[in-house]
C-alpha cells in the first residue's frame, strides 16, 4: 500500500488501489531479476474482469525469475491526488513505482483506451514515446486484440505481442533475462525480440505514404526480421497454460465470476465481426478437461458462479456433455452455470433448464439486422423463425424480458432494413402474448443498437462507416417509429463509434492525435461521461487530422492497408471473397458444414474444425 | 450431520488494506472464503442459496478493527480449532479468525466499543492534550444525520476518553463509545468534532482508527 491512508480516505472505492486480495502473488523481490508492471488502461473493476491478464499474470508469476504485478488506471480523483501529491504510478502488490520496473504492459481491448494508456506511463513517470526511452527504461510491451492493427499507437510502444501471449511472453522473458545478463542493451535487444514469432517491433519498420496519404509501403529495417508479422497461437487449448489461482477481487467487478474458456475462434463468419476472424482457426478444450479445471477454480475461488466462455458457446461441439458434467457437481455446491454468448437458433428448453437450475439472468440474442435481407449480407445466418423459436422458449419458461442486440448503420441498410428492426421487436411482442404458458406481467423488449465500425480483418474492413448526420438520421428514424412502450430503444453515442472507427483503422499520423488528446486532459474515453465528442474534432482539426479518411472514405481494395504487415492466418483474399459475397446478399455456410479456406488453418492446431489438420 | 445446525460465533481481525472494503464487500468476501474452507455452513433457503452470516457492529470505510463478531450455523460436527484453521487458510491475509466458540449473547447486547486513534498532528503539543481532555468533559454538540433526518446532539455522554497522549508528530487517543443498536456513535463524530475546534488537529481525515474492544451494556465486561 503506497498511497497514504487519509488520501484514500477521500477518493471513491479505495479499495481499487490497495491490493492484499486472496491470490496475489508477492515475491521476494530482492531474488526476482525480472519486474513486470501489468497494466490496464482503465479501472480496477474492470480490468480485474480481463481474463487475458489473468492467464499471462499466471505465466509471469510461474518463473522463479520474474515478478509480475497489476496496475490499473487511477479514477480521475485518484489522479488528481497522485499529481498533487507526486505520487508516481504503482504497482499493487508492492506499491513500488512502475517507472523501476523492467517492463511495463499494456493490454489494449478497445481503441478509446488509449488516451488512457498514455496517460498511465505520463502517470508513472516514463517516457511517452519509444523513441526517447533509452538505456534501462521500462520495455512498453502491449498485446491485445487492438495489436492486430497496433499503428495509431505505434510510436508508443516498444513491442507489440499479436496473438495469443501465452507462450510468446515466456519466450521474451527468456529472451530479457539473456540479454540483461550479457550487458543490457536496448537496441539490440528489441532488434532480437522482432525475430520471435509473434513480436512486432513498430520501430523498427518505415512506412512511407502516397501523397494522397495512404500507404506506399511498410518496410523493415533489417533483413532478419520479418516484413510481415504472423501472429502466434497456443495450438493445443487442452495443454494451454490455465491459472489455478485467481485473485479474488474485494469489490465488485463486472465479472465477478468464474470465467472458463471452452475454446478459442468461431466457426461463424459474421461479416462485420473482428473477434470472428482473429482468433481462428477454432480450437476447442476438452470437455473432461474444463470439467476438472472448473472444479479446481470452485475450490480456490469461492465464486459461487461459472461462466463458459467462448464467441458463440452453443457451437461448441461437446456442449451437451459438457454442461452435463459439470451440473453433476456444481448443483450440490450451490454454483450456477451461466452461458453467455447464446445463438438464438440454438437456444432450447433444455439448455435453459441447465442454466436456470438455480439462477436465470436476463436472456439476449443478437439478431443485428432487422431484415433477412441485411441479415444474409452481415451472414449471420439467422432467421427470423429461430428468434422467434428461442423467444417462446425463454418467455413459456417464466421471462417476460427479452433484449436484443442490433447493429445501425451496416452496409447496404436502407430504411426499410431499420423499419424490419422494429417489426421484429412488434412481432417478438405478439410471440410473447401467443405463448402458452407465459408470465402474467407485460413484455419488455429492449433493443439496444450499436453502430457499425468498420473492423480491420473482416470482411466489411474496406467498408465506410456512416457520416454522424446519417447515423443520428438513422437513430431519430428508429426512435420515431417505436411508439410501444413494451419496446425500449438504446443506442450508443454516434460520437464515440466515430472516433472508434477512426482509432480501428489508423495509421501511424494518428499518434500525435492520441498524444496531443492525453496533453488536454483527454482520458477515460470509453466512460460516457468524459468522452467529449467536440474535442477530438478539435485534435484532430488542429493538428491537420482528417478523421473521415480513417472513418468515413471506403478503402480500396488493392490499397496497403495499414495492418496489411500482420498475417493473422486468414487471408485478404478470403476477406475480399466475403465482402464480394455480401453485396451479393450471398451467406457463407459455417466452417463445421464446410472449409470455406480462409487460410486459417495453416497456423495449425488440436480439436478444431478445419479439415486439413484432421487426423 | 447435526440434527440441527449448530450456531457459532467467529472473533476475527480485519486491518490493513482491508479496512479500505465496505461491510458489504466484507460479506461477500466471507462468503468466497466459506466455500473456499469447504465448510458445511447452512444456507439461506430460497431461490437465490448463498451462506448465511451475521455481522456484529459494521464497520465504516477505513477503520481497522481487532474485535470483529460473526455468526453463522454449521451443519455438521467439528472441532472449533479445526473451523479456525480452515477459516484462517482461506482468509486473504489481513484477515484472521483468531477465536471460534458457541456465542452465549446476542449481538443486541452489545452496549460500548473502544477505539484506538492516531493523529497525525505535528502541531499539537501539550495544550492540544488539555484541550482535547477539556473537549469531553463540555457538551459536543454535533450534527448526526439519521433515518429521521439530521439533528443535533450532543455526544459527550456517549463518549469517554480513556487515554489522550502526545506522540512524536501527533496525539494517540483511546475513546470507549457507545455503540448500542439505539446509541451507536461513529467513531468520526467525536473526530471531526476535535479537529473542527482545536486548531492543531487534523481537519483533512488524516488519522488512523482501530477498533480494539466491544463491551456488553454494563461498559466493562467484554462482549463475547
Amino acid at each position: 500500500m503506497q498511497i497514504p491512508e487519509k488520501y484514500l480516505k477521500q477518493v471513491e472505492k479505495p479499495a481499487r488501489y490497495v491490493g492484499g486480495e486472496w491470490g496475489q502473488t508477492i515475491k521476494d523481490k530482492t531474488k526476482v531479476d525480472i519486474r513486470f508492471a501489468f497494466c490496464f488502461p482503465d479501472t480496477y473493476e474492470i480490468g480485474m474482469s480481463n481474463l487475458g491478464i489473468r492467464i499471462l499474470y499466471d505465466v509471469l508469476n510461474d518463473r522463479a525469475d520474474t515478478w509480475c504485478e497489476r496496475v490499473y488506471a487511477p479514477w480521475t480523483d485518484m489522479e488528481k491526488i497522485m499529481r498533487e501529491q507526486n505520487i508516481p504510478l504503482f504497482a499493487l502488490e508492492s506499491g513500488d513505482p512502475v517507472k523501476d520496473f523492467d517492463f511495463i504492459g499494456f493490454t489494449l481491448q478497445y481503441e478509446l483506451c488509449y488516451t488512457n494508456m498514455l496517460n498511465m506511463l505520463h502517470l508513472a513517470g516514463v517516457p511517452i514515446r519509444t523513441s526517447d526511452r533509452t538505456g534501462t527504461m521500462p520495455i512498453v510491451v502491449c498485446g491485445g486484440p487492438c495489436m492486430y492493427n497496433a499503428e495509431p499507437m505505434a510510436d508508443f510502444i516498444d513491442l507489440c505481442i499479436i496473438g495469443e501471449g501465452e507462450e510468446v511472453m515466456d519466450e521474451l522473458m527468456t529472451l530479457y533475462a539473456a540479454h540483461k545478463k550479457a550487458g543490457f542493451d536496448r537496441s539490440a535487444f528489441l532488434h532480437d525480440c522482432a525475430k520471435i514469432e509473434g513480436i512486432y517491433v513498430p520501430s523498427l519498420y518505415d512506412v512511407a505514404y502516397h501523397e494522397d496519404g495512404t500507404i506506399a509501403s511498410f518496410t523493415p529495417r533489417y533483413d532478419d526480421i520479418p516484413v510481415k508479422i504472423r501472429k502466434r497461437i497456443v495450438k493445443d487449448m487442452d495443454k494451454a497454460r490455465f491459472p489455478d489461482k485467481l485473485i479474488m477481487p474485494y469489490i465488485d467487478t463486472v465479472h465477478d465470476r468464474i470465467m472458463l474458456e471452452v475454446y478459442r475462434g468461431c466457426i461463424r463468419g459474421c461479416r462485420f465481426c473482428q473477434a470472428g476472424m482473429i482468433y481462428r482457426p477454432i480450437r476447442e478444450k476438452s470437455p473432461d478437461v474444463l470439467c476438472r479445471q472448473g472444479k479446481i477454480l470452485a475450490d480456490c475461488t469461492g465464486y459461487d458462479e461459472i461462466s463458459l466462455i467462448s464467441l458463440s458457446i452453443s457451437d461448441y461441439s461437446h456442449v451437451d456433455e459438457l454442461t452435463d458434467k459439470l451440473l453433476a457437481w456444481t448443483n450440490d455446491r450451490n454454483i450456477s452455470l451461466s452461458l453467455p454468448s447464446l445463438r438464438a437458433d440454438s437456444f432450447t428448453k433444455e439448455l435453459m433448464d441447465k442454466v436456470s437450475s438455480i439462477r436465470t439472468g436476463g436472456l439476449t440474442f443478437a439478431p443485428e439486422a432487422g431484415t433477412q435481407r441485411l441479415r444474409d449480407v452481415i451472414n449471420k445466418n439467422i432467421e427470423e423463425s429461430d428468434l422467434m423459436n428461442a423467444c417462446s422458449v425463454a418467455f413459456a419458461g417464466g421471462k417476460n424480458q427479452v433484449k436484443l442486440y442490433f447493429m445501425q448503420g451496416l452496409p447496404t441498410e436502407t430504411d426499410e432494413d431499420l423499419d424490419g428492426i422494429h417489426e421484429l421487436c412488434s412481432r417478438v411482442i405478439d410471440c410473447y402474448y401467443r405463448t402458452p404458458g407465459r408470465p402474467k406481467r407485460p413484455p419488455q423488449v429492449t433493443i439496444s443498437a450499436a453502430c457499425f465500425i468498420p473492423k480491420p480483418f473482416t470482411p466489411f474492413q474496406w467498408e465506410a462507416q456512416c457520416d454522424m448526420d446519417e447515423l443520428a438520421r438513422k437513430q431519430a428514424y428508429l426512435e420515431g417509429r417505436i411508439t410501444d412502450r413494451k419496446i425500449k430503444y438504446h443506442y450508443h453515442d454516434a460520437g464515440v463509434s466515430r472516433v472508434e472507427a477512426v482509432f480501428a483503422r489508423g495509421n501511424r499520423k494518428l499518434c500525435r492525435a492520441v498524444e496531443e488528446a492525453v496533453s488536454r486532459g483527454m482520458t477515460f474515453d470509453s466512460w460516457e461521461e468524459h468522452f467529449d465528442y467536440e474535442k477530438w474534432m478539435a485534435v484532430f482539426r488542429d493538428l491537420g487530422i482528417d478523421p473521415a479518411f480513417y472513418a468515413n472514405r471506403v478503402y480500396g481494395e488493392d490499397e496497403i492497408l495499414p495492418w496489411d504487415n500482420i498475417d493473422i492466418g486468414v487471408t485478404k483474399e478470403f476477406l475480399l471473397r466475403e465482402r464480394h459475397r455480401a453485396y451479393e446478399g450471398k451467406t457463407t455456410k459455417n466452417c463445421r458444414e464446410t472449409c470455406n479456406g480462409c487460410g486459417a488453418d495453416k497456423l495449425g492446431g488440436e480439436r478444431t474444425c478445419c479439415p486439413s489438420l484432421k487426423k | 450431520m447435526l440434527s440441527e445446525p449448530e450456531k457459532i460465533r467467529v472473533l476475527f481481525q480485519k486491518t490493513g488494506p482491508l479496512k479500505f472494503i465496505s461491510h458489504l464487500d466484507l460479506d461477500r468476501t466471507m462468503k468466497a472464503a466459506f466455500l473456499r474452507a469447504r465448510l458445511p455452513i447452512k444456507y439461506t433457503e430460497g431461490f437465490n442459496p448463498h451462506p448465511k452470516l451475521v455481522f456484529s457492529l459494521p464497520l465504516s470505510v477505513g477503520t481497522a478493527s481487532l474485535c470483529e463478531f460473526m455468526d453463522f450455523r454449521i451443519t455438521e460436527d467439528i472441532p472449533k480449532e479445526e473451523i479456525r484453521d480452515r477459516l484462517n487458510a482461506a482468509f486473504p491475509p489481513d484477515l484472521r479468525a483468531i477465536d471460534v466458540y458457541t456465542p452465549e449473547t446476542k449481538f443486541c447486547e452489545i452496549g460500548f466499543a473502544s477505539y484506538d486513534i492516531v493523529l497525525h498532528a505535528p502541531e499539537a503539543d501539550e495544550n492540544t492534550v488539555s484541550a482535547i481532555r477539556a473537549a469531553f468533559d463540555a457538551p459536543m454538540n454535533v450534527e448526526k444525520t439519521g433515518k429521521g433526518g439530521t439533528r443535533t446532539l450532543d455526544i459527550a455522554p456517549l463518549c469517554r476518553l480513556l487515554s489522550c497522549e502526545k506522540t512524536e508528530d501527533g496525539i494517540a487517543l483511546s475513546l470507549r463509545l457507545s455503540s448500542s443498536e439505539t446509541e451507536f456513535v461513529n467513531p468520526r463524530l467525536p473526530l471531526d468534532f476535535l479537529a473542527a475546534h482545536i486548531d492543531a488537529l487534523p481537519d483533512d481525515g488524516d488519522y488512523t482508527v482501530c477498533r480494539t474492544a466491544v463491551y456488553r451494556a454494563d461498559g466493562v465486561t467484554e462482549f463475547r
